[in-house]
């Protein structure tokens, strides 16, 4: 590719990106047929956003070595499920490691009654009851006979109930034989969640069709709150809470704006740093500087759009994210601080600024290298600490991105620049002792630039 | 400039820096937070004073409890629940609650079980072993084709010397810290290790990178020659330091309570770093080689003497 055409390529890109990384891209992006609300924004973690964070282990020791996979994989679809009871927020269930299940509840209130509702076991069983001796004899239903479960309110006996709609065929089957045997013994049915006697025990009418109505002392709130259990099914093995973080929304917001802050004044005095030590030069790099923080931003909010590698950003990514930007600018530092060291040694400027480039990129590479090494080791063994896992995967993607700039960005730019008569004043790149490009001080820069 | 001649001046500022941090990671060690230690942490808005929390915390049964001021008018109270874990959130609540009485909102929860901080421990571990692993091996491999007089695996090894300096010096502020201040280490602060060693390494490369250049070009001995790389990289060296603590002060001065200790662990890590890349790892290449050079003059002596 051209330089000339390589620069073009960069101001599309440019121009693409700074868009997208706007706070309000939904303006423009609405504009365009095909991606109206489109929702592209970057994804806050719990320390930005406030919320709680979950971490419950599940006990395996009586689950069979060849089962327990299986089992992990139905604990985080019932607690998925659990979690996401009337809630609008977006919830995240995670397997975290061979025997924890991580659950983000992000702007959650009440915190108690979703440790309740997500870790309780909800185990429904029913048990026969003799009506003469009372004594309790177990059933083969359970709640993997039922399909769901829903509150409802029953006005001639002026109290809630929950209706529980059995799975058709075998479930209905059995549940039917049952409910017929008892009603022509006149023992009576009692129903247990989680152990606890919970309706019952009472009599019943032979039930063919699969609904029940089951009653009890209950109000309107702990029907629904059952109902849902129910109908989220039952865990399938004990799990203890073992870990719970709480973020209260001022210090989520709070945090966000000293980071916008504290990000804004770290760039704003970089960029002054570079533009008084390397001029021209320095300019040139604020400006891939710029690109760059609009290609990481836009990759943010891209990878928000597919689930599983979503970039959730949090207090400790920001760092990661600001700390890359110190890297970015180190790419362009060596690559400047060689030019300068070959235009002193009297080198025109093409041959300084592709000299630079070259001799640069070893050391631009093992260094980087040295921090993606630290940032995919860090990003191995942080299943557990979600904070880890973010400062590694900003700073990785920010010590990729910025090696692109460097070696893409700034070199264009800088190609690009040296072909101007402006562009070539050996004071502008900060270099002290002025040195006369060699052998062509006669020719008219203009006509180099076309040639 | 003769940076190499005065070496021995360069460890002994080393030594200085180090040395006092050392003694107190032995002596005292780390103050290890509820991330390692397992417990309740509980940050509130306001001055609270230690018996304002215990007032609060009464008949709770908390133990441990401890009040520690948090700077930007925030307090941690960290405290361990001896009472089943499903009876730690309502004993949270309470004291959420009591607090709420006197005036002091809370601002952020957690509570971390055995299990989880013996697995945040064990992957810090591990991680700061096989990050140190794999930085030599990469530089060994980076530097396979050196020219001689150095071997490929002393760059390595004289990269983790360096690392090990940045990682001691920080590990000892910050016992220090624990010690005088109540200053606590967490995951965070692993992170923060991890990432002082990585850019040690990075700026330790960039020397060395420069070292290697100038042997192919076999200019004058491996002092002369290693003297130069580090003045022809310094500008470099200084300008990259420069622009990343300027950015991780603005972050340390306007970034928030919650990652200032983060930031600081990342501020003076690398700027030992930097330290250590000019002065600690490429003098210690010839420290390195001059004793070599030493061993074979004696075996030559002996083999002459037999």
């Amino acid at each position: 590719m051209s330089v000339r055409l390589k620069f073009i390529a960069i101001l599309v890109l440019a121009a693409v990106t700074a868009i997208l990384a706007m706070p309000r891209e939904d303006v423009v992006l609405d504009k365009i047929p095909g991606l109206k609300h489109a929702k592209l924004s970057v994804k806050q973690g719990l320390d930005l956003q406030g919320g709680a964070q979950l971490v419950f282990q599940a006990d395996l020791s009586k689950t069979p070595s060849d089962q327990r996979d299986n089992a992990m994989d139905s604990l985080v679809t019932v607690m998925t499920k659990r979690a996401n009871i009337g809630g609008t927020q977006e919830v995240t269930v995670q397997r975290q490691g061979s025997n924890r299940v991580s659950i983000s509840l992000p702007g959650i209130k009440d915190v108690n009654q979703a440790i309740n509702q997500i870790g309780k076991t909800a185990d429904l069983t029913f048990v026969t009851v003799n009506a003469q001796t009372g004594a309790e004899a177990p059933t083969n239903i359970d709640g993997k006979d039922v399909d769901s479960a829903t509150a409802d309110y029953d006005p001639t006996k002026e109290q809630p109930d929950v209706v529980l709609k059995l799975k058709s065929g075998d479930s209905t089957k059995k549940f039917s034989d049952l409910t017929t045997q008892l009603s022509q013994s006149g023992n009576l049915l009692l129903t247990l969640l989680d152990g606890q006697p919970t309706f019952g025990p009472a009599k019943t009418e032979p039930i063919t069709d699969g609904t029940a109505i089951l009653t009890g002392n209950l109000n309107i709130t702990q029907a629904r709150q059952i109902a849902d259990e129910i109908t989220a099914g039952a865990l399938p093995v004990p799990v203890t809470l073992v870990e719970q973080q709480t973020i209260g929304p001022t210090l989520g917001r709070e945090s966000v704006q000293h980071s916008v802050v504290a990000g804004a004044i770290g760039l704003g005095v970089v960029a002054l740093f570079m533009l008084m030590y390397y001029r021209l030069a320095g300019a040139l790099a604020v400006l891939a500087l710029a690109i760059y923080t609009c290609i990481t931003l836009t990759l943010y909010k891209l990878s928000a759009l597919i689930p599983g590698y979503t970039i959730v950003l949090t207090l400790a990514g920001i760092a990661g994210f600001i700390l890359s930007i110190g890297m970015a600018v180190d790419a362009n530092i060596l690559i400047f601080e060689r030019m300068k060291e070959e235009l002193r040694a009297g080198k025109s400027f093409v041959a300084a600024t592709e000299a630079a480039f070259d001799r640069a990129w070893t050391s631009i590479r093992d260094s980087n290298v040295s921090t993606l090494i630290t940032c995919v080791i860090l990003f191995m063994t942080s299943s557990a600490t979600p904070i880890i896992r973010g400062f590694a995967v900003t700073l990785g993607l920010g010590v990729i991105v910025s090696m692109f700039t460097a070696v893409v960005v700034t070199r264009t730019l800088l190609r690009i620049t040296i072909r101007q008569s402006w562009g070539r004043h050996i004071g502008w790149y900060g270099v002290r002792m002025p040195v006369a490009e060699p052998k062509k001080p006669a020719t008219t820069p203009n006509k180099e630039a076309t040639a | 400039m003769n940076l190499i001649g005065k070496r021995r001046w360069w460890y002994a500022i080393s030594a200085v820096m180090i040395v006092p941090g050392v003694i107190s990671l032995f002596v005292y060690g780390l103050k290890l937070g509820i991330d390692f230690n397992s417990g309740e942490l509980l940050v509130a808005q306001g001055t609270v004073s230690l018996s304002q929390a215990q007032s609060a915390a009464t008949g709770l049964g908390l133990q441990d409890l401890q009040v520690v001021p948090a700077g930007g008018g925030q307090t941690q109270i960290r405290y361990r629940d001896p009472a089943v874990q499903s009876q730690h959130e309502p004993d949270h609540q309470k004291l959420k609650a009591a607090l709420a009485r006197e005036g002091f909102d809370e601002l952020s929860f957690s509570s971390i079980g055995p299990t989880v901080s013996a697995t945040i421990a064990r992957n810090a571990i591990v991680s700061l072993i096989v990050v140190s692993a794999a930085i030599v091996l990469y530089i060994a491999f980076a530097f396979r084709n050196a020219p001689p007089p150095v071997s490929p695996w002393s760059f390595g090894f004289m990269a983790i010397a360096a690392l090990l300096h940045d990682a001691l010096f920080v590990l000892g502020v910050f016992s220090l810290l624990g010690h005088f201040a109540g200053v606590e280490v967490d995951s965070l602060f692993v992170t923060a290790i991890l990432t002082v060693i990585g850019f040690s390494v990075h700026d330790t490369i960039v020397v060395f990178d420069r070292i290697r250049e100038n042997l192919r070009r076999d200019r004058g001995t491996f002092e002369v020659v290693v003297n130069n790389s580090i003045l022809e990289t310094m500008a470099r060296s200084i300008n990259t330091s420069l622009t990343v603590l300027l950015t991780l002060l603005a972050l340390f001065l306007f970034g928030g309570e919650s990652i200032r200790l983060f930031v600081l662990a990342l501020l003076i890590g690398i700027a030992s770093g930097t330290y250590s890349s000019i002065f600690n790892a490429s003098p210690l290449l010839v420290t390195w080689h001059n004793r070599k050079l030493k061993k074979l003059e004696k075996q030559r002596l002996v083999a002459k003497k037999a």
